[in-house]
């Protein structure tokens, strides 16, 4: 069926049930409720390091999704709190706005390479969030507070999305809404790898002047590629002040622009759902080593070293073998 | 002016320092070194406890800042890079690494040296007053002179001794300095080793003026990043002259922007994005690292 | 080997810890208090002096035979956990609280992760005092939030108006630096010293937080010789070294802030020219500090090995929830009845001399009691400690 193994199917088959119903399972069993936002945090950080680990594929060290995912929160907060949107309006609006910028940005600065290319774009969180402090429209330092939960959406009558507002429960609804997005980013992940585009990718890692030589128009895909990437930044962001219901200048900072490109290499670069795994570890595990107290963040760095240290290409290189690619 | 300048001196002098250990890493081994400034909040450390606790010498509480260091960049690049740069598909997989290592550096130095602001006393008591137009307290103007002795140093070891040459080659080209009979992991630990030991000396320099704190580490890093792009990565004197820069930038911009207030740090990296996006390679640097 | 052996210390002594708690809590029910704060990274410092202060305590109420809650008496459990200074983790904190059952928690100590925490604390019952400073959180329709010490905007203008009286202090110059906190707190210094009729020289020069050397920040603002220089929201670790720098650009003028400070580091970063610096404090003074607040310095001196001042002013966020509690016992896992006592609650101050009294204020800031009376003490420094310049109480 469309091309995919009996196995991968059930894999995934088993992913999404895990994730929609097992979950939720294990957590009403064991009463972990604290877990969700956790999970749902894990979810919409995993979608932003997509975004990443899709301009490592082009060749690029990102360490400006901070920047995007910023931009995507204070566009969604705005259009909520002062144009009076709905939230599930400004959702997408936040991503396009954010891939927008990319494209101007993208166009002189994905030039550079290496290091370089990872320097500016550490650079640009900065900027970004020197603009948020200083800008009227962000609020400046107050930030923005008291944003709104999103209000259901119904089309003609019939309710397509329920209103937060009114609900016992938000954990749930936000862990649901999470993953939802976090599937539907990772499938769009998968095919785009699996598509023409994903194989041009493939060559332009390998060398940008061959890929060019043959025909293969590198500054449009280069381009194209970094707003996708950033339309998951906007996405992430934006989500993420929805469940805080604030946004401030530092709330993506370049800590985050540097965890999210962490995230990538921990999961392993070759492979697409690496980043998933790599957020899930790098973040539940700082929550799972909270009863350590102030040996919390030693242990924590010490598990990261080890496992770079036993696994560098990734965690998901330990089931293909070493050096395994794709 | 005369106060812009000399604070652009001082400032870029002890930014330059800073940026030649980094760029002295990323060269020898392409790695980018994100715990350089942890390495260098450990250095004032050791120099605030031999000095400011104990008693012990200005002079010597540095070379143990410079001992320590060097060992624990040695113990680091053998123990911990060698193996993951053998063992890695792309290269880039050290940023974890390192990452990982400032992490374990925070944590290290959080347990240890405690969580306070801690400073010691000066060195030398007394402020270079020029009719108010160029004022400049001794401590610094000696800090910045020894930074400048170091720098020069530096530059003759790297130029007329074995060491050097033999470093210099491993940067320029690694198989041929393998083939030409360079022992590459030994001096790859030396290099490494010699990296964290400036980074260590001028962090016992520093303590002398700015004092230290365990949160100095994360935008150390990030402002020796800037220099070294500024510029070009992995050359010696490109981090040199992007420590200069860096420092006048801020020395100006702080001096003719101020009025703008909030916004003059975001010109000042505005500024640097442009300079960047012009000239990817920065001032001297190879094209794409 | 190094690592090795770190990591085995660390484990020993995470295993004796738990140990250790365990034999201490053997007889008594437990009350847990929650920690959500900052005790690693840059700001370290802000959050561990809140969770030793808290864990000080504890000891002691543990040591002395528990807290007497109604009939009850517990023995105080401090439940910790490090925001990293990120809004993200600090709604995690706080659902990890709500995890634990605890529904009196202390911190965050940022702007972002107070507001970040809001929806969480209220949806499940939990009372949180943030050391932060925006109206927002404490005004209706925000219920949950009781400012644990004192603003800014409160204590800026009992300090100006005191150095206009006494000092004859005209001018004012403002420096912040370039983050959330800082800023607001500038922004609300000056408008606090122009509602005083004070002439505000310079309002808009910033500083990275990362700043190393503040000579060329600090060159402008000397330029324009104001009276006064106020340090707004400033670090304890960058307040030595600003004050070395104007001290030695020549400045003569007074400089304060309105933020606890620490007299060690202020001695160790910047000696005898930090003498007159005034910022605010706890009753950290001989003539003020009890015998009870005495103690508590020595018992956080011996379980930490050395005492930060700031300390001071982040005692008594523990103690006023459980003085509330022992009030009306109800409210042990009901904060609504924690609301309504906090109206008429009061208490003695057992950390100051004379009849202080501990009592929830901040109805002329907030339209409600969200705010504890903390005295409002102004200190000076001279020659590595802290003198009182004077005593003032906030509504």
């Amino acid at each position: 069926m469309f091309g995919f193994t009996a196995k991968q199917l059930t894999g995934v088959g088993i992913f999404l049930f895990v994730l929609f119903i097992g979950v939720p399972l294990i957590i009403g069993a064991t009463g972990r409720w604290d877990f969700y936002f956790t999970l749902t945090s894990v979810a919409l950080l995993a979608i932003a390091s997509a975004g990443v680990w899709l301009t490592f594929y082009i060749g690029r060290i990102n360490i400006g999704q901070g920047a995007f995912a910023l931009i995507g929160a204070y566009v969604s907060a705005i259009l909520v709190v002062k144009a009076g949107w709905s939230f599930w309006i400004s959702l997408p609006a936040a991503g396009i706005f954010a891939a927008i910028v990319a494209i101007l940005i993208g166009l002189p600065i994905l030039r550079l390479r290496g290091v370089y290319f990872a320097m500016i774009t550490l650079v640009l969180t900065q900027v970004v969030t020197l603009t948020a402090l200083a800008l009227p429209i962000t609020n400046g330092a107050k930030g923005i507070s008291n944003i709104p939960l999103p209000s259901g959406v119904s089309l003609f009558g019939i309710p397509i999305l329920p209103d937060f507002a009114g609900m016992e429960n938000t954990k749930l609804a936000f862990y649901y809404t999470a993953c939802i997005l976090m599937v539907i980013t990772y499938a769009a992940l998968y095919r785009l790898v699996n598509s023409r585009l994903g194989h041009l990718c493939r060559s332009m890692q390998q060398n940008e002047e061959l890929a060019s030589s043959i025909g293969v128009n590198i500054a449009y895909i280069r381009i194209v590629i970094f707003a996708i990437s950033s339309f998951f930044g906007g996405i992430g962001g934006a989500m993420f002040g929805s469940i805080a219901q604030s946004v401030y200048p530092s709330s993506f900072q370049v800590a985050d622009s540097v965890n999210f490109m962490l995230n990538c290499f921990l999961g392993g670069l070759g492979f697409v759902f690496g980043p998933m795994l790599g957020t899930l570890v790098l973040y539940f595990g700082w929550d799972l080593l909270f009863e350590f107290g102030k040996y919390q963040m030693l242990i924590y760095s010490t598990i990261l070293i080890l496992i770079i240290r036993f696994l560098p290409n990734g965690l998901l290189s330990l089931r293909f073998g070493k050096g395994g690619d794709k | 002016m005369e106060q812009i300048l000399a604070n652009g001196v001082y400032l870029g002098s002890q930014y330059a320092m800073i940026a030649l250990g980094l760029t002295l890493i990323f060269a020898l081994m392409n790695v980018l070194n994100f715990a350089h400034g942890q390495m260098y909040v450990i250095g004032g450390f050791v120099t605030y406890t031999f000095y400011g606790q104990w008693g012990v010498p200005f002079v010597l509480a540095l070379v143990m800042s410079c001992v320590t260091l060097a060992i624990l960049g040695a113990l680091i690049e053998r123990y911990l890079f060698a193996p993951v740069i053998k063992g890695s598909a792309r290269e880039e997989s050290t940023m974890l690494l390192a990452a990982g290592i400032a992490f374990f550096l925070d944590a290290v130095i959080l347990l240890v040296f405690g969580e306070k602001q801690r400073g010691v006393p000066k060195i030398v008591d007394g402020v270079f007053n020029y009719d108010f137009r160029l004022i400049m307290p001794y401590d610094r103007i000696l800090i910045c002179v020894l930074a400048i002795l170091s720098i020069v140093a530096f530059i003759g070891l790297m130029q007329y001794t074995k060491t050097g040459r033999a470093l210099r080659a491993l940067a320029q080209d690694r198989t041929a300095a393998q083939l030409m009979g360079v022992n590459v992991d030994r001096y790859s630990m030396i290099g490494f080793a010699l990296g964290a030991m400036l980074a260590g000396l001028v962090g016992g320099l520093l303590v002398t003026i700015t004092g230290v704190n365990l949160g100095m580490g994360g935008p150390t890093s990030i402002k020796a990043f800037m220099m070294v792009m500024i510029g070009g990565a992995g050359v010696i004197s490109g981090a040199i002259w992007g420590g200069i820069i860096l420092g006048f930038m801020e020395a100006i911009g702080l001096a003719v922007l101020y009025q703008y207030g909030d916004i003059t740090y975001l010109l000042i990296f505005v500024s640097l994005m442009i300079f960047l996006a012009i000239r990817p390679q920065g001032l001297m640097g190879k094209p794409w690292g | 080997m190094q690592r090795r052996t770190l990591f085995k210390a660390a484990l020993t002594a995470v295993a004796l810890t738990s140990f250790q708690a365990t034999m201490a809590f053997a007889e008594n029910p437990v009350l847990k208090i929650g920690f959500v704060g900052v005790t690693s990274g840059p700001a370290a410092a802000w959050g561990i002096s809140n969770q030793r202060s808290m864990e000080t305590r504890a000891a002691w109420i543990n040591e002395t035979g528990g807290y007497t809650i109604g009939d009850t008496t517990y023995d105080i459990e401090i439940v910790s956990f490090d925001d990293q200074k990120d809004p993200k983790r600090a709604i995690a904190g706080m659902e990890k609280m709500a995890q634990e059952g605890i529904h009196y928690v202390v911190g965050p100590n940022v702007d972002d992760g107070a507001a970040a925490v809001r929806p969480v604390a209220e949806a499940n019952g939990i009372m949180y005092f943030p050391y932060a400073f925006p109206k927002s959180l404490y005004q209706a329709p925000a219920s949950n939030a009781v400012l644990g010490m004192v603003a800014n905007y409160q204590s800026g203008p009992a300090i100006y108006k005191h150095l206009m009286e006494n000092e004859g202090v005209k001018t004012v110059a403002f420096i912040a630096a370039n983050e959330s906190d800082p800023l607001s707190q500038r922004d609300g210094g000056v408008e606090a010293a122009k509602a005083l009729g004070l002439e505000v020289v310079s309002d808009n020069v910033t500083y990275q937080v990362d700043t190393t050397d503040f000579t060329p920040v600090l060159t402008p603002v000397m330029r324009s010789r104001p009276d006064l220089l106020v340090l707004s929201g400033v670090s304890p670790a960058n307040a030595p070294q600003l004050i070395r720098s104007a001290r030695e650009l020549g400045f003569e003028g007074l400089i304060s802030t309105e933020t606890a400070q620490d007299a060690g580091v202020l001695a160790e970063g910047a000696g005898d020219l930090a003498n007159g610096f005034i910022s605010v404090g706890g009753a950290s003074t001989p003539e003020l500090a009890s015998p009870m607040m005495n103690e508590f310095v020595d018992r956080y001196t011996k379980m930490f090995g050395e005492y930060n001042d700031e300390s001071n002013t982040k005692v008594y966020a523990l103690e006023y929830i459980l003085e509330t509690l022992k009030a009306d016992p109800s409210a042990i896992d009901n904060v609504e009845a924690f609301q309504a006592t906090m109206d008429s609650f009061e208490a003695p101050n057992p950390y100051m001399n004379g009849d202080a009294k501990l009592r929830y204020v901040g109805s002329t800031s907030f339209g409600q009691k969200r705010q504890v009376a903390v005295p409002l003490v102004v200190n000076v420094y001279q020659d590595g400690a802290f003198e009182t310049l004077f005593v003032a109480e906030v509504d």
